[in-house]
């Protein structure tokens, strides 16, 4: 192992240990759990500079590369963990469960992830989405207390079998078509020999794969009862982290996939039938919800639908709207679970909408960020989510998929009706019932700013971060 | 960074347009029990926006079709930011003589709105002044975009505002209002989005630069059954937002509900977005499609102005029979528009201005009504000239202006767009001159059932006449009504040029030969026809 491997695994270095420090810490000095949330954050800040000292290029005899897109996705994640953090301190200590091991899982999660979005071979990618899954499957549970949290992380639990499963099969066809699990060999062998059956029936098991970690249609059963069970603060982080990653792989196979002579086109049109699908699909069944964690499950499927947009035509630019569009994901999505961690009591309970009623006087600050997220997550200006949107529309649109972007206007304006639900909720219902027990802590609170005034910022000034994605790196 | 300074301080307009976000910013500190406080530091803001406003003008004393092709050359606007280089959009911000009254119109409405929601509005002052600022900003920045991206931001920006005041300041359907009203606003718009997204692309992929500045689209010449789509999408949107016949119905839910504020703003400014987007976008972009679709436009234009006025006739609601007077006297102002006639176009520009106006003075007097009596059904009133001699003086001067008789403003401009849509159209002018005789049957029983007669309900006898407060928020607009009326000239002047030009531009593309494919125009070309 060269220093020069060791510097680009420096952030998962980083991050494992800081797990581990974690746990012992945990077992020698429990009295100093309380700042246990402080010192993960510190943990992932260091992993976030990591990150950026990482040369372009690749390392660990190939098997791991960085370019401008797998650095920004990196600290898309990196942020998810981050705002995740913060959600969580309230709530672990509101409920009685806070210990270091939530932290550790949460740090290994982000482990995984920052490998699986760096991987150029499959077999790095599935140890790094099972080192990702046993973390989420253990943390879903991690309130053991509540049987709904119980129930949905089985359900995750056995749907995350079933896409490992998926993955390793898939896996093993490409590589007896191909003789390679690299992709930029399955890339080379495909383009001599077209695409053989049992590569296409390979790809198409992964590409199935990673769209169960995206939640898109038809892969998405698991979410809504996941997100509905798990800890909110967790689910800020399981809703956005693990489909930035997963959408990164889902590119490179897509890419892979579009060398296979005549058959590209094929892959084109399915994955602009799954994008309608999700799209319509997601927005349709978030319209019918009274949950709101049930509501943003099926928001986030319509969400990763907008994302595929950008997928159906690969091309070099085809990875810049997706970057800004997952980073504006991250930010309302992260943001809206986690005001939705702190204005709701009891993780038994329903998430009904309707309690939200006049909450928006009572709590201005949670209120106003959840407001920008909700108009954020409807692409409505100058949020980060239009910004994204509009990067993604445009792109469709300049590979002459106009008639998939009329369909996703559409899709959305059918979001914007649910979304603005929240708002009038918020603001024009008058209050039925003081709640109690509410627990709106420090932490939680800057993780709601941090999310709404980076919505905010960065879709008004937007300048810097898309002329470093567009100019400065290098994509491949 | 000295630049920057230049723009947010300097007398621009990029000044004009965030000063009234920038004025939310000390809403936040102070208390709520501080309500008297918010509603004069709202009303001050208000005036010194106003001022900002007249203090532009007077530093920039004439930019004669300073928006479209010349824009680059007479540099009437705040300099173009490259806001997001890498897709070629810019901030920029540009004012003409089209553009220009309008934005005097808001500047001039808010202080006044301000002033006149003192008694109606009763929670929450801080949030409905904060709301009342960022529409200002959102609707200046919408009239003075010289970017579509910038133009699409802000008018999806000033849909946030209006949805809270509808929402939460309104009546009891007030939420079916506000949803609505969003909804529809949002729909048209997405499909302009894509419309815009593709004219950027394809001036990309023309000359390999990203733009979406208006100087540069409007070089596109595209063929034209794909103009007709782009043209659908863009008049979709701002017919929702004029509204034009078959697609009016948000305007009454959300007039009804609105709080006075809401409504003056919501006639008086947003409304003439819509037609503003035709005269400055949907047409000029797109003038084969738009010739194309004229005859159904004037249908639609001819079947508002009759429906709205036979509608409003039969309303048993004041504000009601005003929010229906909006869609006949703006299907006046759609008439003139398609018309592309030189004087109908003046007057349409004209008829705006006075819609807003006399419309804002009606809303603001049927809100004093409302705040005295909470109703507004004609039923509950009668005679109350005798109670309230002010108030009926201020509502017969209002609606004597908005009926259109002459030395008052709504004879001048419904004159023009009658004279010059008959030049350019015939017959529908003849049609829609019926329409005038409609607007004096409906607002002249308004004013019948109202203010004279006999005192017919006990309630009504104790009724208070209008506060020094009140008569303030009245008098400027009736000054001005009465100023156009008899000098409609001095008004039109700044316009003329302006105007002129852009219809020159207009006609001139239409006798072009559609080209087979999307092709630009040389800039060279452009710049010859701004020379003549």
């Amino acid at each position: 192992m060269s220093p020069n491997d060791l510097q680009s695994l420096f952030p998962e270095v980083v991050l494992v240990l800081g797990g581990i420090l974690l746990l012992l810490l945990d077992a020698f000095g429990p009295s100093l759990r309380r700042g246990f949330t402080g010192i993960a954050l510190l943990v992932t800040a260091v992993a976030a500079w990591a990150v950026t000292e990482i040369p372009y290029g690749t390392s660990c005899n190939h098997l791991l590369e960085s370019t401008g897109a797998t650095r920004a996705l990196s600290l898309v994640v990196l942020l998810a963990t981050f705002l995740s953090l913060l959600a969580s301190q309230g709530y672990l200590q509101r409920e009685r469960i806070l210990s270091g091991e939530y932290h550790a899982l949460l740090l290994w999660c982000a482990t995984g992830l920052l490998l699986m979005l760096r991987a150029t071979e499959l077999l790095t990618v599935f140890l790094a989405l099972e080192t990702l899954s046993l973390c989420l499957y253990a943390l879903a549970a991690y309130n053991r207390r509540v049987r709904v949290g119980t129930e949905a992380a089985i359900k995750y639990f056995l749907m995350g079998a079933f896409v490992s499963a998926f993955v390793l099969y898939g896996l093993a066809l490409v590589y007896g078509a191909t003789g390679s699990t690299r992709f930029a060999e399955i890339g080379s062998a495909l383009r001599t020999s077209g695409m053989p059956v049992t590569a296409s029936l390979g790809l198409l098991l992964l590409v199935a794969g990673f769209g169960f970690k995206m939640s898109v249609v038809p892969f998405h059963a698991w979410a809504p009862d996941t997100y509905q069970g798990a800890p909110s603060p967790f689910v800020a982080f399981l809703s956005v982290a693990p489909k930035a990653s997963a959408a990164m792989v889902l590119f490179r196979l897509l890419e892979v996939a579009a060398l296979g002579g005549a058959s590209g086109a094929k892959w084109s049109k399915m994955v602009a039938l799954l994008s309608v699908l999700s799209m319509v699909a997601g927005n349709l069944l978030a319209l019918a919800q009274r949950d709101i964690k049930r509501m943003l499950a099926y928001s986030g499927i319509a969400h990763m639908g907008y994302l595929l947009l950008a997928l159906v035509v690969l091309n070099r630019e085809s990875l810049t709207p997706v970057i800004v569009y997952l980073l504006a994901y991250t930010l309302m999505n992260a943001g809206a679970f986690t005001i939705v961690g702190m204005l709701y009591t009891k993780p038994d309970e329903q998430h009904a909408i309707a309690d939200l009623a006049g909450l928006g006087y009572r709590y201005p600050v949670p209120g106003v960020c959840l407001t920008v997220c909700m108009l954020s997550l409807g692409g409505i200006p100058p949020t980060l989510g239009f910004l994204g949107k509009y990067l993604v529309f445009l792109d469709a649109v300049g590979d002459g998929l106009v008639g998939l972007a009329v369909v996703g206007v559409l899709a959305s304006l059918v979001g914007v009706f649910y979304y603005l639900r929240v708002v009038y909720t918020l603001y024009m219902k008058s209050e039925a019932q003081a709640s109690e027990g509410l627990l709106l802590d420090g932490w939680g609170r800057a993780a709601a700013v941090i999310a709404a005034a980076g919505t905010l910022a960065v879709g008004i000034w937007p300048t810097r971060l898309l002329s470093w994605l567009l100019a400065a790196s290098p994509f491949r | 960074m000295d630049d920057f300074l230049q723009l947010a301080l300097g007398n621009t307009l990029t000044r004009l347009v965030f000063f009234p976000a920038a004025a939310c910013l000390p809403l936040l500190f102070f208390r709520r029990e501080a309500v008297k406080a918010v509603k004069v530091y709202t009303f001050v803001a208000g005036l010194v926006e106003l001022a900002l406003g007249l203090l532009y003008v007077a530093g920039h004393p004439a930019n004669p079709g300073a928006f479209g092709p010349s824009l680059t050359a007479a540099g009437a606007g705040d300099g173009a930011w490259s806001w997001i280089p890498s897709y070629g959009i810019r901030y920029q911000l540009a004012a003409d003589g089209i553009s220009m009254p309008l934005v005097l119109l808001t500047v001039l409405l808010l202080p006044l709105v301000v002033l006149g929601s003192f008694r109606g509005i009763e929670r929450h002052w801080r949030a409905f002044g904060a709301a009342l600022l960022l529409l200002t900003t959102g609707l200046l920045g919408a009239l003075l975009a010289a970017d579509l991206f910038l133009f699409y931001v802000f008018w999806e920006v000033m849909l946030v505002p209006m949805y809270l005041l509808i929402g939460i300041w309104g009546g009891e359907r007030r939420i079916y209002a506000a949803v609505k009203f969003f909804l529809f606003t949002m729909a048209g718009s997405l499909l302009m989005l894509i419309a815009v997204l593709w004219m950027g692309f394809t001036f990309h992929r023309l000359t390999g630069a990203w733009s979406f500045a208006y100087a540069d689209l409007l070089r596109l010449n595209l063929p034209l059954h794909t103009e007709i789509l782009l043209f659908g999408a863009f008049a979709l949107t701002f017919a929702i937002k004029v509204p034009m016949f078959p697609l009016h119905t948000w305007l009454p839910d959300a007039h009804v509900e609105a709080p006075t504020g809401g409504s003056v703003i919501l006639a008086g400014v947003m409304l003439k977005l819509g037609t503003y987007g035709f005269l400055r976008f949907a047409l000029p972009l797109f003038p084969r499609a738009s010739l194309a679709a004229r005859p159904l436009l004037v249908a639609c234009a001819l079947v508002g102005i009759l429906y709205g006025a036979l509608v409003a006739w039969a309303q048993v609601d004041m504000k009601k029979l005003v929010a229906y007077s909006s869609i006949a006297h703006l299907g006046f102002v759609m008439l003139g528009l398609l018309a592309a006639d030189t004087l109908a176009w003046q007057g349409a520009l004209l008829q705006m201005i006075n819609h807003g106006l006399s419309t804002g003075a009606l809303f603001l007097l049927v809100g004093m009504l409302y705040d005295r009596r909470h109703t507004k059904q004609f039923a509950e009133f009668g005679g109350l000239a005798k109670v309230m001699p002010v108030f009926a003086f201020f509502l017969v001067f209002s609606t004597l202006a908005s009926v259109g008789l002459p030395l008052l403003n709504g004879f001048a401009g419904e004159f023009l767009i009658l004279l010059g849509s008959f030049r350019a159209l015939g017959w529908p002018a003849a049609v829609a001159t019926f329409g005038v005789v409609l607007a004096a049957i409906y607002l002249l029983k308004m004013l019948q059932q109202t203010i004279w007669g006999s005192l017919t309900k006990d309630e009504n006898r104790g009724l208070a006449d209008l506060s020094a407060r009140e008569v303030w928020t009245l008098v400027p607009l009736c000054v001005f009504m009465l100023w156009i009326g008899v000098a409609p000239n001095t008004f039109l002047a700044p316009s003329r040029p302006a105007l002129n030009h852009l219809l020159a531009d207009y006609k001139a593309r239409l006798v072009e030969a559609p080209p087979g494919a999307p092709e630009v125009r040389p800039l060279v070309e452009r710049l010859a026809e701004v020379g003549r």
